[in-house]
């Protein structure tokens, strides 16, 4: 039970030459520091150097893209160096084919929402510049840090830029939201914080992912340690119930921080329980498994029907969220290889299609002033083009074939049917879970049809019928600008649709190799008898 | 594996591409270009003119005279994992997929170069639209049809969906259009929820999505069934089965040639083609055949019955669709799957005619209502006979007598039953049409009714000659075509001739020379009680609408008042909480050595017990 696991997933390269990754991870500082000594009045100069510095960081992405071999499984591009040497931290980062993708997400994104921006946000530009720019580089060094301490220090400084972003810029009850989403954070990462001191100083003076999952850890233990971790990853995702704070959040947030928050940061949270949660704990997620697969489904149902019941079109798009973050969640809990991949997959087309929307609602807010959908109707009248992207948008968004949506949503759906059926229809000894897990894939798949029924019932009520609001008259269609940004993202809503073979690449080495030893660990508790099997067949076919 | 002989000697399967590599070459410069597309007619002529190249490679490929057993395949490998291919994307021909190519192309054809005369008054921009929307329609259609395994199929089967979508709604400031859009979406997507699962099924049963003998040997016979079950729901909602089949009436929201194409000659025959396409999966499930027979054959008579109670001659179309699916779906059902496959291509041939009539007959009179029209045959000889061919042919059609044959063959004595009384009902509605349409006294609109435009003209004769060759020829073409075995001359046949021309006289009796007024008669009166009892389905639809409306709303107040209202209450216990500690902050050191004095008593006491 509680013996270590060798994690060949997690093998550090040995460092190499150029620390690319740290160049990565602190371009974005680098030019918000450059950003502090041009004064403020010249609004102009911030917008060019935040998209200059936006766009390096994009290029050192491709560059990191281009030299991550994704064929293989392993912690690659390390740079490790003494940091902290009195408490045994150290500066260890690396990438692989979990952390990639959501690399490249965050370097493709944060340049469009600056350019996004340049209307969005009406004052104060330098410090909107820098704490997005500072933003930039809390995500992607949570995404690449492997020393906890790192990974730590990393996932605070987002909470602050955030903060600020929707406690300066944001809506008319912003302190309220701030307030909530910083206390709902705060109180999961301050839990988190208590478990990584708890590992370093049963470790011994280390905070590397790689030692940590050597440890000795008992059941009792690591159920604890889970609960710690997860529950500040679940926060962030934000899994029902804690997800209140997103939609106060979201609506509250100026457009630019919409797009991060949903585009990023809630992937974060997936990605913690993938990279540390899960590897350091597994048999923790056997036991979690029945909680976190409910919590998933419900999360998937509810956040449709709060969608469906909303009047405001963001408040619609963030409880959307909640919905397809649940379909992720459920990947996560299946953990077979589709449904990892799946759900990996799916949190980039999140990013991708949510971010989108969120653009393009906040497009219609800066000419409105309101998001009502009662105060719109028929506009597609006079914004035809905007028209043609939402619904474009949307059919990504309910996982209509060949845009990216569906090829996450089949695998995540292969995955977690295969784990309910796998297991019921061979070895006769039915387990609950089995019931439990095919019970919620075929609650899950009613989240299908409500995607489609809120979604397609917000764009008829804003886009089509008559245009009653003579408010509506002067609205004017998308700047050039607009579409440029909204093109971007369609091109990749398509190339993921129709070709995702170089998109599920780019996980696959490091999903297999990452299910072969924790699969085992997983299904010892939550379905011995699956175990056993699984364990006779791999036998059988050594044997042969 | 028998090969496609050479087509304008090239590789069938290159010419196969070229079926859907035109339309969508037509869809990306009007739907990426917006000066083209806003030009009008010259953005329909390029629309019409890819049609036209598929329409002509689909009529080679039918005419190459290859074998039944030939096949040409072309397609790539899609999606892959550890070395497996499981899903492709191409083209690929056989027997079963040619005819349909042709059938769609052609059809496709016909609708587009009518629309030019009936949607001419319409703003350029928007007639642009309308051609994109079409040209993506044909490469979805096709796209299902040359599908080599059901990933592909349910990517045509979905973007169908949405050309559907976006075609019903082409007037979108029409609320009503706008509704019966979202209505024809969201309950195809429910349906569509069964092919889904089914391909997941298939995929984590057998790690294949097509429909070989090897497949279904591997999913083994309970498999088989789960998957055809799961199949037959998104046919189901395609087909407009009952009772999926609300959202197809309301669709005639679309333009007429859009019902004509979409909802009654191709797009709603997609069900049935995957039924034939995949059949050796439902072959091998005998429980749902029997499921699919009884309910193909009550929406046959149920939709027939409906029919016969419509005012909007579109509607009695539509339900008349319906009902010829449902025959289709029956057929299958009982095992015939070549008299299905001849009826949905012989249907789509006289329901295109007589919805493009129809289109002609409205475009006269400005008016779906048969009560508007009466005596437009004197004016509109052309469209006015062409309608009366579709009509005959809708009848009497030889198709209708192979699947009552098959029907009767697997003994399924019910369903037969069902259907021969929806043959007679058929011939009674269809009479019913065209003597209110065309015939008696001339109404208020009649008189400055005008023939259609020859653009509109000239596919209505068009498929009203096809009719009737199909008509003809049925014994001779319809073998090579579909490989049906030998029209029966069985007394099934006898019987059904005779119900239709009961149909007929009952129907010239009613509305001949002595028309009577139609809603008095005790028959319509009852079918629109049967109509008010089908609008029980309707109810249904709302109850669910107001359901998961009420529903959501209550989840709202849970979310707003409990969840986050705990997390409320949380911060503002601590606040509170927070605010009274504060206060043991007097600042007197009185008060701080009588809590230290306190606490070093307590201490002691506490040493004293634990000892």
């Amino acid at each position: 039970m509680d013996t270590a696991l060798t994690q060949a997933w997690l093998q550090l390269d040995p460092s190499h030459g150029f620390p690319l990754l740290t160049a990565l991870v602190l371009m974005p500082t680098l030019f918000a520091l450059i950003g502090v000594t041009i004064p403020g009045s010249l609004q102009w100069a911030h917008k060019a150097l935040s998209l200059v510095g936006s766009l390096v960081t994009f290029g050192l992405g491709m560059v990191v893209w281009a030299l991550t071999d994704t064929a293989r499984a392993g912690l690659q591009l390390t740079d490790d160096s003494s940091w902290i040497p009195s408490i045994g931290a150290r500066w260890t980062l690396a990438i692989d084919g979990l952390s990639l993708p959501y690399v490249l997400l965050t370097v493709f994104l944060t340049p469009l929402v600056f350019v996004g921006a340049w209307s969005a946000i009406d004052k104060k530009w330098k410090e909107f510049a820098i704490a997005l720019l500072v933003l930039e580089t809390g995500m992607l060094g949570s995404l690449v840090a492997v020393d906890l301490l790192a990974f730590y220090v990393f996932w605070e400084v987002m909470l602050v830029p955030m903060y600020l972003i929707i406690g300066i810029w944001g809506g008319r009850d912003k302190v309220y939201a701030t307030l909530k989403f910083f206390l709902y954070t705060m109180f999961g990462s301050l839990l988190m914080l208590v478990a990584i001191v708890w590992m370093y100083l049963h470790a011994g003076n280390t905070f590397q992912l790689g030692a940590w999952t050597q440890l000795d850890l008992t059941e009792t233990q690591q159920h604890w340690l889970f609960a710690a971790f997860a529950l500040a990853f679940l926060i962030k995702v934000p899994v029902f119930p804690f997800h209140t704070w997103l939609p106060d959040a979201h609506t509250e947030a100026p457009t630019p921080g919409s797009v991060i928050l949903a585009g990023v940061l809630l992937k974060l949270g997936t990605y913690g329980l993938l990279r540390f949660a899960i590897p350091l704990f597994p048999a923790a997620l056997g036991w979690a498994s029945p909680v976190l697969l409910a919590l998933a489904v419900i999360g998937i149902v509810y956040g449709a029907m709060m969608a469906y019941v909303q009047t405001d079109v963001k408040r619609l798009v963030a409880y959307s969220s909640v919905s397809h973050l649940g379909f992720v969640m459920l990947g996560i809990v299946a953990f077979n290889e589709e449904a990892l991949q799946g759900a990996i997959l799916q949190g980039v087309n999140h990013g991708l299609s949510t971010g989108a929307l969120f653009l393009l609602v906040g497009f219609l807010y800066e000419r409105r002033h309101t998001r009502e959908i009662a105060d719109f109707g028929g506009i597609a009248k006079r914004m035809p083009v905007f028209a043609a992207f939402f619904v474009f948008v949307t059919m990504s968004s309910i996982a209509l074939p060949l845009t990216n949506g569906f090829v996450g949503e089949f695998l995540i759906f292969a995955g977690a049917f295969k784990e309910g059926v796998r297991s019921s229809m061979a070895a006769g000894e039915g387990t609950s879970w089995r019931t439990m897990m095919l019970v919620g894939t075929g609650i899950a798949t009613s989240g299908i049809v409500l995607g489609a029924v809120y979604m397609l019932s917000v764009v008829r009520r804003v886009f089509f019928g008559p245009m009653t609001n003579p408010d509506n008259e002067g609205l004017h269609d998308l700047t050039g600008r607009e579409r440029l940004l909204m093109g971007a993202l369609c091109v990749f809503i398509v190339w993921i649709g129709v070709a995702p073979g170089r998109w599920l690449g780019m996980s696959e080495a490091t999903v297999h190799a990452m299910v072969q030893p924790l699969r085992p660990a997983i299904l010892q508790v939550r379905a011995p008898a699956d175990f056993r099997r699984e364990q006779l067949l791999n036998a059988d076919a050594r044997a042969e | 594996m028998v090969a496609f002989p050479p087509v304008f000697g090239m590789s069938a399967a290159v010419v196969g591409l070229a079926t859907i590599v035109a339309p969508l070459a037509a869809f990306l410069l009007l739907g990426l270009l917006r000066p083209l597309r806003a030009t009008g007619t010259p953005a329909a002529a390029v629309a019409i003119v890819a049609a036209l190249v598929s329409t002509a490679c689909a009529f080679a490929l039918v005419f190459a005279g290859a074998p039944r057993e030939a096949v040409a395949d072309l397609t790539v490998p899609w999606l892959v994992s550890a070395g497996q291919t499981w899903a492709t994307l191409g083209v690929y021909l056989d027997a079963t997929s040619v005819p349909m190519l042709a059938v769609v192309t052609l059809v496709g054809l016909c609708v587009q170069v009518y629309s030019l005369g009936y949607l001419h008054d319409e703003p350029k921009e928007s007639f642009g639209r309308y051609y994109a929307f079409h040209s993506l329609f044909l490469v979805a259609m096709l796209l299902l049809v040359v599908a080599k395994d059901l990933l592909q199929l349910f990517v045509g089967w979905e973007l169908v969906g949405l050309a559907s979508y976006l075609l019903i709604g082409f007037w979108w400031q029409k609320p009503s259009a706008a509704r019966a859009a979202v209505k024809a979406f969201w309950l195809t997507k429910l349906a569509d929820i069964g092919l889904g699962a089914a391909i997941v099924v298939l995929y984590v049963q057998t790690h294949a999505l097509d429909w070989s003998p090897a497949t279904v040997q591997a999913l083994g016979p309970a498999g088989a069934t789960l998957v055809a079950a799961l199949l037959f729901v998104a046919v189901m909602g395609k087909s407009a089965q009952f009772p999926l089949h609300v959202w197809l009436p309301d669709a005639m929201e679309g333009p007429t040639p859009v019902s004509a194409l979409l909802h009654a000659a191709t797009m709603v025959a997609a069900g049935v083609y995957l039924l034939v396409r995949a059949w050796p999966i439902f072959d091998a499930a005998p429980d749902v055949r029997l499921a699919m027979a009884w309910i193909g054959a009550f929406t046959g008579l149920f939709a027939s019955v409906v029919a016969c109670a419509q005012t909007d001659i579109k509607k009695v179309l539509a339900y008349s669709t319906c009902a010829q699916l449902g025959y289709m779906v029956a057929a299958a059902g009982a095992g015939a799957i070549d008299a299905a496959y001849a009826h949905l291509i012989g249907h789509a041939a006289f329901k295109a005619l007589l919805f493009l009539g129809a289109g002609c007959l409205i475009h006269a009179v400005h008016s779906n209502e048969l009560a508007d029209m009466g005596g437009l045959l004197r004016r509109l000889k052309f469209s006015g006979g062409a309608f009366i061919v579709g009509a005959l042919a809708l009848g009497l059609y030889p198709s209708k007598e192979l699947v009552l044959a098959g029907v009767g063959h697997a003994g399924l004595q019910g369903p037969l039953v069902l259907l021969l009384a929806a043959a007679g009902l058929t011939a009674f509605y269809m009479t019913r049409s065209v003597l209110l349409a065309l015939f008696g006294p001339a109404s208020a609109h009649a008189d400055h009714a005008h023939e259609a435009p020859a653009s509109m003209l000239a596919p209505v004769l068009l498929l009203a000659l096809l009719s009737v060759a199909g008509f003809a020829l049925f014994d001779s073409v319809a073998p090579v075509l579909v490989a049906v075995r030998e029209r029966p001359h069985s007394w099934l046949g006898h019987i059904a001739h005779g119900l239709a021309l009961a149909g007929f006289a009952v129907g010239f009796a009613l509305y001949g020379p002595r028309r009577r007024d139609a809603l008095a008669l005790p028959g319509v009166r009852a079918g629109l009680a049967f109509v008010r009892a089908a609008a029980v389905d309707r109810a249904f639809q709302a109850a669910y609408r107001m359901g998961l409306l009420a529903f959501s709303r209550s989840v709202a107040w849970v979310d707003r008042y409990l969840i986050d209202g705990v997390m409320n209450l949380s911060a503002f216990a601590s606040q509170s909480g927070a605010e009274r500690a504060r206060r043991i902050q007097t600042g007197k050191t009185y008060d701080y050595l009588t809590a230290v004095v306190a606490g070093l008593l307590l201490l002691a006491v506490a040493s004293v017990y634990a000892r």
